[in-house]
């Protein structure tokens, strides 16, 4: 009995250390770019390691923007991604309502259709669409980043799914009330649906804002450049002034950290809702 | 899928529903009578369907079309002047293109050696990548399950963390902690007398560390899907399981891993479905160097793309890329729905 006690407390003490290393790996790296965005890169080599932030952050700050518009392309991410995720919202929600709440003639069909294309990596679409942009002269404008992938086959998906919880009653009552069809989605289901839509928000607006491979074939002028455009174009560069490097990545980073850490339990009801459970 | 929690806060509306059992017959009949917008539900789905006919069902198809032709310029045709003849719709020329039919598949198959080098780069990232970040996601979502742990949701907060890092700043922090002369990791090895490792210039080296990237970002981003299917597996299983004298190996492989059967699959196909597209690590952190050893498929896509400007070339290579996908995740599911 004594021996089982005691391979039980060992149980539960590994379990905390792997715990415990795990999540200091996945802490080290971040700390360790806070504190290089605050030191002046000859001080990267210290030893031992500098393990506390320095007051270098200005310095550093001030040779990034002249190195590259860093304010600029934060302006930038942020136009693309807000008016991305308002878009994409109203479009999915719209068609999910519709899908979730009346009857029309292929609806099925049309559904299955789009959840095929699930599967479609947007590499495949990258070719054409550069192409149809250059067509159309809307190379190094925020709508060509905008637009194509406001239609998201994921996002009508969740909507779907979502609003099918409305209850028909709910619907109904307002309709008696002399609500018009229109009302019903905009005045009953965004409102009850506000948890899911600020899940499919954090989610889209996530994507937009981490998007590279696409704003890169389509954004050429810098001073269009998106933050994780600017961020590649610095490592790009001759010399690589990771010092600068860091404080652009810091600044990318830290307010989507802070929104992870206040609203993350919509962060993971979003990626949850992304997963198949049966 | 995964929604409980969602729709438990829709139906805390219940007060509604209350009355409406009261007058349910009534308005059904009232609702039965009313007279039905009839294009109504179109009129929600048409701005949905118009951008996604544009920009997702046409690209995909012209990605197809122009595989079997070479890019010889842009066309001075105006885009989008299909021809709507009765039924008959012509594809766009959005390029002057010149037919090369089954050519550029022929040479991508047979005679393409840096295709075929993206090929194996890419594959062994996968080979290495995946099993590695479902065996390591999944003990973590499994100590994180265990009763004893305390504080759940900081420890899932802080591991999920690097998910809200973009692609190309987390691989700017991998660039720099690998980094040869200032990297921190090779400052450390040093240290403690393992000797410096040329993690950026050396083939295999810089493999593993677009692995060890790759699966630093997406850790957390699993644990949490494996954490969810968890919770779900019954209790009494775990129960009965013991009252057999189950050791605790084999409830993990006679419960859990079953009853996690269907989530394990998603994990692995939508981490396959991931690798096979991974564009931003390579082209931040080492270039697709030394000397093409990092390359990947994306990256050649993009290169024959949008560097060289053989885009039916490159198209060519994404109808590959798509084939080799979707074959892949059609025999997983295929594998793992198999009881």
């Amino acid at each position: 009995m004594q021996t089982q006690d005691k391979q039980e407390a060992l149980w539960k003490f590994g379990s905390y250390i792997f715990l415990l290393v795990v999540t200091a790996i996945v802490l080290i790296p971040l700390y360790w770019m806070l504190v290089a965005a605050t030191i002046p890169q000859s001080e990267f080599f210290s030893w031992p390691p500098r393990l506390l932030p320095g007051t270098h952050f200005l310095e550093n700050f001030r040779a990034l923007q002249e190195n590259v518009d860093f304010v600029r392309s934060i302006g930038n991410s942020i136009i693309i991604a807000v008016s991305y995720t308002i878009l994409s919202l109203i479009l999915c929600s719209m068609a999910g309502f519709a899908f979730a709440k009346y009857e029309f003639r292929f609806k099925e069909p049309l559904f299955y259709f789009i959840l095929a294309t699930l599967v479609l990596p947007i590499q495949l679409l990258i070719i054409p669409l550069f192409l149809l942009m250059v067509q159309i002269g809307w190379t190094n404008s925020y709508l060509a980043v905008i637009l194509p992938w406001a239609a998201n086959p994921l996002g009508i998906f969740l909507m779907r799914q979502n609003m099918k919880a409305i209850p028909d009653s709910l619907l109904e009552s307002a309709r008696m009330d002399g609500a018009t069809e229109f009302q019903l989605y905009y005045k009953i289901a965004l409102p009850t649906m506000l948890p899911s839509l600020a899940a499919l928000a954090i989610i889209l607006f996530l994507n937009q804002w981490q998007a590279f491979l696409y704003p890169l074939v389509i954004l050429q002028d810098p001073q269009m450049f998106t933050i994780p455009l600017a961020l590649a174009d610095l490592v790009g560069q001759q010399r690589v002034a990771f010092d600068q490097i860091m404080v652009g990545t810091s600044l990318a980073v830290t307010p989507i950290f802070i929104v992870f850490l206040t609203l993350q339990q919509y962060f993971i009801k979003g990626i949850l809702s992304g997963s198949v459970k049966q | 899928m995964v929604l409980t929690a969602i729709q438990s806060t829709v139906r805390s509306s219940t007060t509604y529903q209350h009355l409406s059992d009261r007058v349910r017959y009534a308005r059904q009949d009232i609702s039965r009578a009313m007279p039905a917008i009839p294009g109504l539900p179109y009129l929600y789905v048409s701005p949905f369907f118009i951008l996604f006919a544009i920009f997702l069902l046409f690209p995909a198809a012209y990605t197809f079309y122009l595989s079997f032709f070479n890019y010889v310029g842009a066309s001075n045709e105006i885009l989008l002047s299909i021809q709507m003849g009765p039924l008959l719709i012509t594809i766009p020329e959005i390029a002057n293109l010149e037919f090369v039919g089954l050519s550029h598949y022929e040479r991508l198959i047979f005679r393409d050696s840096l295709f075929h080098r993206s090929l194996f780069n890419t594959s062994f990232i996968f080979f290495v990548q995946v099993p590695t970040m479902v065996i390591l996601g999944l003990a973590t979502a499994l100590v994180l399950d265990a009763k004893f742990i305390r504080a759940k949701g900081l420890f899932r907060t802080l591991i999920a963390l690097p998910v809200a890092t973009g692609l190309v700043a987390y691989s700017t922090i991998f660039l720099l902690l690998f980094n040869g002369e200032v990297g921190l990791v090779n400052y450390l090895l040093e240290t403690i007398g393992v000797g410096s490792i040329p993690w950026l210039g050396d083939a295999f080296w810089a493999r593993i560390t677009l692995v060890v990237a790759v699966t630093w970002r997406w850790l957390g981003y699993n644990m949490i899907i494996l954490l969810a299917g968890l919770q779900t597996v019954p209790e009494q299983l775990y129960e009965a399981a013991e009252i057999d004298g189950a050791s605790r190996w084999q409830k993990f492989r006679y419960v859990t891993v079953p009853q996690l059967r269907p989530v394990l699959l998603f994990v692995i196909v939508s981490s396959t479905i991931g690798t096979f597209q991974i564009f931003a690590e390579p082209y931040v952190i080492t270039g697709g160097g030394p000397s093409n050893a990092t390359i990947t498929i994306v990256q050649y896509i993009y290169n024959q793309a949008f560097i060289q400007l053989n885009l039916g070339y490159a198209s060519a290579v994404s109808v590959i890329l798509v084939v080799l996908v979707s074959a892949m995740s059609i025999i997983q599911i295929r594998y793992g729905s198999e009881s």
